[in-house]
């Protein structure tokens, strides 16, 4: 399958190559990123990545349904058993779900393929012959990871609002604060959600994007990302390491349940907006510097 | 690009730089702030404060503890916690909303929850979201507040006015000139108990340069270096609240209790008071209790009954949970055990040694508790 797929992919970077070169680019071009996107969307593994994200909420709904009745007031805090009552906490649960592992092992994945994986399969030398510096090939891969983080997350949640909605009805949703809020005011915050998710989801990428610069092995590439994940994970539970957690990527990626109060807490979510910017600044910054000072060989 | 070429390495500056940028902001925004105010006595904003008259205001409260308690599962809770009971250690956030004495609104902000006290005129729901339960009260007209069912001050408000009580011949009130908190220029009054023999080093209050209210409570302990306990508000408006935030009205799906309904299991009306560690009440001891010493190195020692004895209900002191339920005195009854036992010529007895208060009860059912070390709290004892 690998050799295929290399075939493939070295076909498709050839496409591309002449595509660039045949038209003069405009100064601010799409071409590289649709293709970039067309890559991404066209790579079996992803697609199949992409089947998997929506899995998950059909599982959960499905779930729900069929044990539904005397859950309640057993742990009423969760999403999950609020999803009974009001469709649109199927997407929420999913996306708790998913954003502690399946979403970033999805844009860990991603990330991997963008340097590392060319310069694996030998494209990234003919990458760099198309008159596009590297500064703007870095940006157009980061830009194609966002779209990426994006698309996973809106999967999740279009595909959970949607099962939710027809196996369990939408209406007024209860917030936290115990009052209701309208449906459409409920939609509108579960989508506030899915672009907060994407926010956190995209600044992991640009990790993911600076480990990829540092290695020619996209799977190196991959376990790093998870690793630095899981183990974020891992820290933010542990109470005694509290002023280590604002530096945290994930520190405030559950947060998004400040959305469902009445009215909503907005300091966590813009802090967790600030965090994951801070870290896309960084990490993009950092494979910048290493990316555009590095010898390319392969 | 020729330099970029010559000095390829040079470009690990740009991401050292954001990281820097990054690490130094927080310090920035709270910094940068100049007050502009001029120049308060202490005597001056302590008038300030009494004559304050801010009918509203809403706003976002962090508040956090270390005194120095066992933490276990059962006292206290995590970060996240949304009980109302829960404010005794760690670090939580409040909401609250003001618009005169009749109508308020506590929100108490979990990981995944929410209690809320709503108060609307002779109306006062409790919400809790971990059971999805709201209880509706009846209180008299002339209740001046709602309060909460915790040991210790939930506003800056509450813990100023208990701070400012403290102040007396023993006490030396200074200003340290002003602080930023919730970014509004505030002064501070700076509390500091004239004996070295108490646990508490310091109280700072921040009043704000405007309003006169108290933005933020700090009182540090001898033993720590940060705050042993801080309540302040992180974000703060003085504009009359929207009324939306006091009209509650219980959601479809939702348990609705009556709580002036006398049923077993409706919750406890809240405690009249809230009151600091150090200031005991006298509603469970058997025996009026003695005071030893004055001011900040007053210790107390009374008498527990013998039924509470039994169950060691009350046995941390005043600490947290001095609810009497059967609940809490098994759950005193676990903590005691972890103690230290301590003995001496006054007797023996378990000993917890916080951060602002010590307390000691005996084997033989008494207890005393003051903000000082250990070693006074057995002075008094023997000297009884």
């Amino acid at each position: 399958m690998s050799v295929a797929e290399k075939g493939v992919e070295q076909g498709e970077v050839g496409t591309r190559h002449t595509g660039s070169t045949a038209t003069r680019p405009r100064a601010v071009s799409t071409r590289l990123l649709r293709s970039e996107l067309g890559l991404i969307m066209g790579r079996r593994r992803n697609q199949m990545g992409m089947l998997v994200l929506a899995a998950l909420p059909v599982v959960l709904a499905v779930a729900v349904k069929l044990t539904a009745p005397n859950r309640e007031g057993h742990d009423a805090g969760d999403f999950l058993v609020q999803a009974t009552a009001n469709g649109l906490f199927v997407p929420l649960a999913a996306l708790t779900l998913e954003m502690t592992l399946f979403l970033p092992m999805a844009i860990a994945m991603l990330s991997g393929d963008a340097i590392a994986g060319e310069a694996n399969l030998g494209t990234l030398r003919y990458l760099l012959t198309v008159p596009v510096n590297r500064t703007r090939l870095l940006a157009v891969k980061y830009a194609s990871l966002v779209i990426g983080a994006l698309i996973g997350v809106t999967i999740v949640t279009v595909v959970g609002a949607v099962v939710g909605i027809a196996l369990f009805g939408a209406g007024p949703m209860l917030t936290l604060s115990g009052v209701q809020i309208g449906v459409w005011s409920a939609v509108g915050r579960v989508a506030l959600v899915a672009l907060y998710c994407a926010a956190g989801i995209a600044a992991l990428g640009a990790v993911g994007l600076f480990v990829s610069t540092l290695t020619e092995q996209p799977m190196a590439a991959t376990v790093t990302v998870m690793i630095v994940t899981i183990v974020s994970w891992i820290l933010l539970g542990v109470n005694q390491l509290a002023f280590l957690h604002p530096w945290l990527i994930v520190d405030h990626w559950m947060s998004f349940s400040d959305l469902f109060r009445e009215p909503p807490l907005w300091s966590n979510l813009l802090q967790g907006l600030g965090q994951d910017l801070a870290y896309a600044v960084v990490f993009w910054l950092a494979a910048w510097a290493r990316f555009t000072s590095k010898d390319i060989t392969s | 690009m020729s330099f970029w070429s010559t000095h390829p390495k040079v470009r690990w500056m740009a991401p050292v730089a954001a990281v820097a940028v990054v690490a130094v902001t927080p310090y920035a925004v709270s910094a940068s702030a100049d007050s502009g105010l001029p120049s308060r006595t202490a005597a001056q904003l302590l008038a300030d404060v009494q004559r304050s008259d801010v009918a509203t205001m809403s706003g976002t409260i962090v508040e956090s503890a270390n005194l120095g308690l066992p933490s276990l599962p059962g006292i206290g809770g995590s970060n996240g916690s949304a009980d109302l009971t829960s404010l005794v250690s760690g670090s939580h956030t409040l909401r609250i909303w003001v618009d005169g004495p009749d109508r308020q609104r506590l929100a108490v902000v979990g990981d995944r929850g929410e209690s809320d006290l709503i108060r609307n005129g002779t109306t006062l729901w409790t919400w809790s979201s971990a059971t999805k339960t709201a209880t509706k009260r009846t209180i008299d007209a002339g209740d001046k507040k709602a309060s909460t069912p915790t040991a210790l001050p939930t506003t800056p408000q509450d813990a100023a006015g208990e701070a400012l009580k403290a102040i007396d011949p023993t006490t030396t009130v200074t200003t340290s000139g002003t602080a930023t908190v919730a970014g509004r220029a505030a002064y501070e009054l700076v509390l500091t108990p004239k004996t070295k023999a108490t646990r508490v080093a310091q109280v700072r209050i921040a009043i704000d340069g405007v309003k006169h209210v108290p933005l933020r409570v700090q009182v540090y302990s001898t033993q720590l270096a940060k705050p042993a306990f801080e309540v302040g508000f992180t974000a703060v408006d003085f504009g009359k609240p929207d009324a939306r935030q006091f009209a509650f009205t219980p959601a479809p799906g939702t348990t609705v209790k009556d709580g002036n309904a006398p049923t077993a299991d409706s919750p406890k009306a809240p405690a009249p008071t809230t009151k600091p560690p150090t200031k005991p009440s006298t509603k469970e001891l058997a025996d009026k209790p003695t005071v030893v010493g004055t001011g900040w190195s007053t210790v107390v020692v009374a008498k527990l009954p013998a039924d509470a004895l039994a169950g060691l209900t009350g046995a941390a002191g005043k600490a947290p949970t001095d609810k009497g339920s059967d609940q809490s005195s098994a759950q005193m009854g676990a903590i005691l055990k972890l103690l230290p036992k301590v003995s001496g010529a006054w007797g023996s007895g378990h000993l917890l040694s916080g951060t602002l208060f010590s307390a000691v009860l005996t084997d033989d059912g008494r207890v005393a508790i003051g903000a000082v070390a250990p070693a006074q709290l057995y002075a008094a004892l023997a000297a009884r």
